[in-house]
């Protein structure tokens, strides 16, 4: 696929709007121009005594249109930039989520560490300023760069070209030594900043850790010295910043001291009317004004680097993995599965990526007609979650098959949620209403199906009690619903949802045994009839599964059901004595 | 004005420095206007270039110092910035260790470490920029002002009357946008909000099989979020056009009136244009607070966040100096007692302390993994949070009259159901807490709290999800005892069952971990916790659910290997997992904050106390 930039492409498609906003900034800085211009032309107009106000008339209307116009002009020119920039977001996030959506699945495994998904949201936040503080004032400045050159040219066009020169250090040469010079320096920067993220992070977090070893001092004393090598850099860039600033200014007396010598050459050799001197020499001050943020909006480009880079890596990856891709299955095959029974064969499958010698997942054999309930249970890493991937589709087995009704789960592809229900650890909750929330499960469901599913999760009294009830929003309630009752939310989805088969993937894990047991009994309760798949990593409500597979190194290596194992396996018993009170009353008396 | 600014260490005679500059600066820029005018109505009146040499001179020269001068005053201030900066800094990271683990829960680790790093940033501009904006506009414009109206009263005039107008009408603007933003405030939360929480969401929504479909929401709430922000900017850039408009209006009628004059020979063009050149300098630094307003604003708030850590109440005396308490060469010894009788501690709201059922699994969770990206926003909602907690216990007090005494190396099984305050007395053996009221004795002394030197040099905690550094396997390994060697360090990846680990390792023990290197499962970091005391081997050991988040099987090896680390040593175990209970020497039960029954595993049950109902109560349920 080709890859397309984050900045050219709306540049291009907004281009109406981007260019009626740098005529509106250059036409802002030329009023601001004008204004002093024809300031100093109507001083110097009223200084020759004309004997008719009227004389000076046309000049002081100017000097107030400039006055006033510069400032709507200004105004105008702001809203119409962030405006634009708001759409180029909009459409920015549209793409994103668009490229991340076919990932959904892997999101997890691949953006392990971290807050990957707020940076990324982050980062074309941060892109809008490329707009608003570098290409925008940037193109502005130029065309007043040019209307200047232009506009000197009409009096004496060699004059013209020197000033366009010693402007061009303002607008060019300063700012390209600017970038030269600072690129380094704000790369280490943000590297150093980097570095102290991790350091204070892992200072926070492992507080603990630091207190009780007695080795505080030793991290504030290695702390410190990063934050001062941090601090120096910044320093460094900062006095940069003065210096540039301070040959900028020279730039600006030089020019303004040329402009001086060649009005007067040129009123003396009778080219240029006295009245035009003062006007000239102090439209250098605006003029110059607007052409030295140039170099700062130059020095900000090395900040968006790392922001395109995430964004641009991002789209090359896109087609490596996919989730849910295009199913051979029609919808009517996928509808008619929906509502049946469905049969899950796994015969002898295995599983390994590409380019990988070693197996993942070998030789797993599972049959589950519908109604079968399953608990597979091992350490991370032995394969769970590898063989959830090839239930949900979302894997192709490499060798063997997994089959729904004897179609591959892999065809299935879109149609998959519509057969397939999933829980898992950390089911995420919308920012919007609970009944929203919970009718996530089936867009269709009118308000009583959501009050029926809420009463099912034994949730209905919890949500009643809510100051709107079913339509307060879950960012209020966000503090207030517990681990087992976030689950239970999910879980209402899920039963809205009445798929034939539902996979548990460790649902409980943080759970204490009080709620951990309460939702297994509401899971139970609630889907019954359905098949169930379940990861799990304690073997609460073992006995009511109908097999319990253990698995090792991408292997089954125990089978059967609760009664089987506790008869012939004495490393189940001794795990179940580990997990069930029972076992404790049983072995005391 | 910032009265907490006065108080920066050093800052009077910066400040002083500050505003001497800007006298000289406000000399320059008259000198330089004055230099400039003279030359320019020179030619005017028809008078040769080579005549004007000296007041050109005068003007360059002016020009430069004017510049040169403001690079100096940057140059101070900025140092001056830096410092205080960092003092803050240094002394806000010494107060978070010395309140502890406890208070970074709390506060989330997210906001804390955002304000450690991007706060004081904010917070050194802010200082950066104050003294030079507060020195240039309690003079420059003053100056200017006496300068024209020196020269010609009806400009001054005009100047004088235009800049409280301009103040007026930007705090006029300014307070209308900030009632329009708070009108909105909601909506635009959960505006701006709804992206992020749509890529977060994404897998759910994935497996519901509508992630297609919110594709269109997503652009849909993004343009609406446009919408209602134009509405906001519409009003909040009033108050830079206000800043424009009167600044340009106030030189415009000045531009004219002196022309008007000019035509009627009331004045002289020198003084005209000596006054039109130093119009706009009147007002620069009016614009240049403008321009700064919000940067300042961001870092004063910053700023004032991070006193208000400093300020305060450390709840816990600092560290053993003052509390009287053992020397530092003290060690626990099989005839060392520990005392406490009627150890309370008031409930504190806490972060996750709304969710009793977890058990902690938020603890040790990655910065911010799950909060909105904005910090600000993640401040508020636990606030929120903490005051309309309905399932809050009702009892106030966390830990309740806790009273016992131990000797010698026994291991002590804390069990109860969540919440019954197990966390709570883990954190008073560990110091992070200090009693609220009671008494703790170390062999009959009484000590304010545990969070004295020696003590804490006793101890190993390992809690549900212990930390792992982002360095090498080793040096996470050797974190309580750097200066152990590698081959004592090989000798604790024995012990703690790493050795398969290690070898699977492409660089063995150097292989880094933690964030950024090698992510480890529960159950490794569990070991890598159990090297670290082995490697260490401290007398006492504090465990605060250490397996219930792990697999079955992973939790049943764990466990040998930590009975095998318990020999010999004190060990305090939280935990709700019962089967636990028959390998200590002695068990504490737990419930609502006090210590309801105390005894052995065998001597309890049956007993129809308060653990036979902790048995029964986890194992109806899936009945």
């Amino acid at each position: 696929m080709r890859k397309e930039g984050w900045i050219v492409p709306y540049i291009r498609a907004h281009w109406g709007r981007c260019l009626l906003i740098i005529g509106l900034g250059s036409l802002a800085l030329l009023f601001a121009a004008g204004l002093m211009f024809t300031s100093g032309l109507l001083i110097s107009k009223s200084a020759l005594r004309p004997e008719n106000i009227l004389m000076v008339y046309v000049p002081i209307v100017l000097v107030r249109t400039f006055g006033i116009g510069r400032a709507v002009l200004f105004y105008a020119e702001r809203l119409a930039g962030h405006d634009t920039v708001l759409r180029i977001v909009s459409s920015m996030r549209e793409r994103l989520y668009r490229i991340l959506e076919p990932q959904a699945l892997w999101i997890q495994s691949r953006f392990r560490a971290g807050d990957v998904l707020g940076v990324l949201s982050a980062d074309i936040e941060h892109l809008q300023d490329v707009y608003l503080r570098t290409v925008f004032p940037g193109a502005s400045a130029l065309v007043m760069y040019a209307a200047a050159a232009a506009a000197v040219g009409r009096w004496d066009l060699r004059f013209a070209l020197v000033l366009a020169l010693y402007m061009f250090i303002l607008v060019g040469i300063l700012p390209w030594l600017s970038l030269m010079m600072t690129k380094a320096k704000t790369k280490l920067a943000k590297t150093q900043k980097a570095g102290m993220y991790r350091q204070l992070t892992d200072a926070v977090l492992g507080m603990g850790d630091w207190v009780i070893s007695g080795r505080e001092a030793q991290f504030l004393a290695a702390y410190e010295a990063k934050a001062g090598e941090s601090a120096r850099t910044d320093a460094k860039l900062r006095a940069w910043v003065r210096f540039r600033q301070l040959a900028a200014q020279c730039v600006v007396g030089l020019i303004l001291l040329t402009v001086l010598v060649w009005a007067a050459g040129m009123h003396a050799d009778g080219k240029l009317p006295a009245v035009l001197i003062a006007a000239f020499v102090l439209v250098v001050f605006p003029v110059t004004d607007a052409l030295l943020p140039v170099s700062e909006a130059v020095e900000h480009l090395p900040r968006y680097r790392d922001s395109l880079r995430r964004l641009s890596d991002l789209e090359g990856e896109e087609c490596s993995m996919n989730g849910h891709g295009k199913g051979q299955v029609s919808g009517n095959q996928a509808a008619a599965m929906a509502g049946g029974a469905v049969h899950i064969r796994v015969e002898r499958a295995g599983f390994r990526y590409e380019g990988d010698s070693s197996w993942t997942l070998r030789d797993i054999s599972l049959d589950i007609p519908q109604g079968k309930k399953v608990a597979i249970i091992g350490r991370s890493g032995a394969g769970k979650s590898t063989l959830l991937k090839l239930l949900e589709g979302a894997l192709t087995p490499s060798e063997g098959e997994v089959t729904l009704n004897g179609v591959p789960a892999a065809a299935i592809g879109e149609h998959m949620p519509h057969i397939v229900s999933v829980l898992n650890q950390n089911p995420h909750l919308f920012d919007t209403s609970v009944a929203n929330n919970i009718r996530l499960g089936s867009q269709d469901a009118g308000e009583e199906d959501i009050v029926r599913a809420a009463r099912q999760v034994k949730l209905d009294r919890l949500i009643e009690s809510l100051p709107d009830r079913y339509h307060t929003r879950m960012h209020e309630t966000g503090q207030r619903f517990s681990g087992g009752e976030r689950q239970r939310i999910a879980l209402a989805r899920i039963w809205l949802r009445n798929n034939p088969v539902v996979l548990l993937d460790e649902p409980t894990v943080g759970l204490d045994p009080r709620t951990e047991n309460e939702l297994i009994r509401i899971l139970l309760d609630s889907l019954q009839g359905k098949s169930l798949i379940w990861v799990t990593h304690h073997l609460a409500g073992a006995e009511h599964m109908d097999e319990i597979v253990f698995m090792e190194d991408g292997r089954i290596v125990m089978r059967g059901s609760h009664a089987e194992l506790m008869e012939n396996e004495p490393r189940y018993r001794s795990l179940y004595q580990l997990d069930r009170p029972e076992a404790l009353l049983i072995k005391a008396n | 004005m910032d009265k907490q600014l006065l108080g920066y260490k050093g800052i009077k005679p910066v400040f002083a420095v500050m505003l001497l500059l800007t006298v000289l600066q406000g000399v320059s820029i008259l000198m330089m206007a004055k230099g400039l005018a003279e030359a320019v109505s020179a030619l005017f009146a028809g008078a040769p270039l080579s005549g004007q040499t000296g007041r050109i001179a005068m003007f360059l020269g002016a020009f430069l110092i004017r510049h040169g001068l403001g690079l100096l005053q940057q140059k101070i201030g900025s140092a001056f910035a830096d410092r205080t900066a960092a003092d803050v800094r240094g002394r806000v990271l010494r107060k978070l260790f010395r309140l502890g683990p406890r208070f970074a829960r709390t506060e989330g680790t997210g906001h804390l470490v955002t304000l450690a790093l991007e706060g004081t940033e904010k917070f050194r501009k802010y200082l950066e920029l104050i003294l030079p904006r507060m020195a240039g506009m309690s003079i420059i414009p003053w100056l200017i002002l006496a300068y024209v109206f020196f020269r010609d009263i009806t400009s001054g005039v005009i100047l004088l009357v235009s800049m409280p107008i301009l103040i007026a009408f930007m705090i006029l603007i300014g307070l209308a946008a900030r009632k329009q933003a708070e009108k909105q405030m909601d909506t635009f939360r959960v505006l701006s909000n709804h992206f992020v929480d749509s890529l977060r969401g994404l897998e759910t929504l994935k497996l519901l099989g509508q992630s297609r479909e919110h594709g269109a929401s997503v652009a849909k709430v993004s343009d609406r979020y446009r919408t209602a922000t134009m509405r906001t900017l519409r009003v909040a850039f009033l108050s830079s056009f206000a800043l424009d408009f009167f600044t340009m209006l106030s030189v415009a009628v000045v531009a004219v009136g002196l022309g008007l004059r000019l035509v009627n020979g009331q004045l002289e063009l020198v003084t005209a244009l000596t006054v039109l050149i130093l119009a706009p300098e009147y007002f620069l630094p009016v614009r240049q607070v403008g321009t700064d307003f919000h940067a300042t604003q961001d870092g004063k708030e910053a700023g004032a966040v991070m006193q208000s850590i400093l300020d305060r109440p450390e709840g816990e005396p600092a560290d053993s100096d003052g509390a009287p308490g053992p020397g530092a060469d003290w060690r626990w010894s099989p005839f060392s007692r520990l005392t406490l009788s009627g150890v309370t501690v008031q409930h504190q709201a806490e972060a996750y302390g709304s969710a009793p059922e977890t058990v902690g699994a938020e603890r040790g969770r990655e910065a911010g993994a799950d909060r909105p990206a904005d910090g600000r926003i993640d401040g508020a909602g636990q606030e929120q949070g903490q005051g309309q907690n309905p399932q809050s216990p009702q009892n106030p007090r966390s830990l309740d009259d806790a009273s016992f005494e131990v000797q010698g190396m026994p291991t002590i099984g804390i069990i109860g159901a969540s919440g019954a305050g197990k966390s709570t007395l883990i954190d008073v053996l560990g110091g992070f807490l200090a009693p609220d009221a009671g008494e703790i004795c170390l062999n009959g002394t009484p000590v304010g709290s545990l969070a004295g030197e020696a003590w804490r040099s006793q101890i190993t905690y390992i809690p549900q999800h212990p930390y792992l550094f982002s360095c090498s396997l080793l040096d996470n390994i050797r974190f309580y005892s750097p200066e152990a060697s590698r081959e004592e360090a090989q000798q604790a990846v024995e012990a703690a069952g790493l050795a398969g680990l290690v070898r699977s390792l492409p660089r063995g023990l150097d292989e880094p971990i933690g964030e950024g290197g090698r992510q480890l499962s529960g159950g490794q970091a569990q070991r890598v916790a159990l090297a670290r005391a082995f490697l260490s081997d401290r007398p006492i050991i504090l465990l605060d659910e250490p397996t219930a988040h792990l697999d079955i099987e992973t939790e049943y090896e764990l466990k040998q290997t930590m009975l095998r680390l318990f020999r010999g040593k004190l060990v305090f175990l939280a935990t709700h997992r019962l089967h636990w209970m028959p390998d200590m020497d002695r068990v504490l039960v737990m419930d609502q904050g006090r210590i309801v029954e105390e005894g052995t595993h065998s001597g309890l049950l049956g007993k129809g106390g308060a653990y036979d109902a902790l048995i029964r109560s986890q194992m109806e349920g899936v009945r």
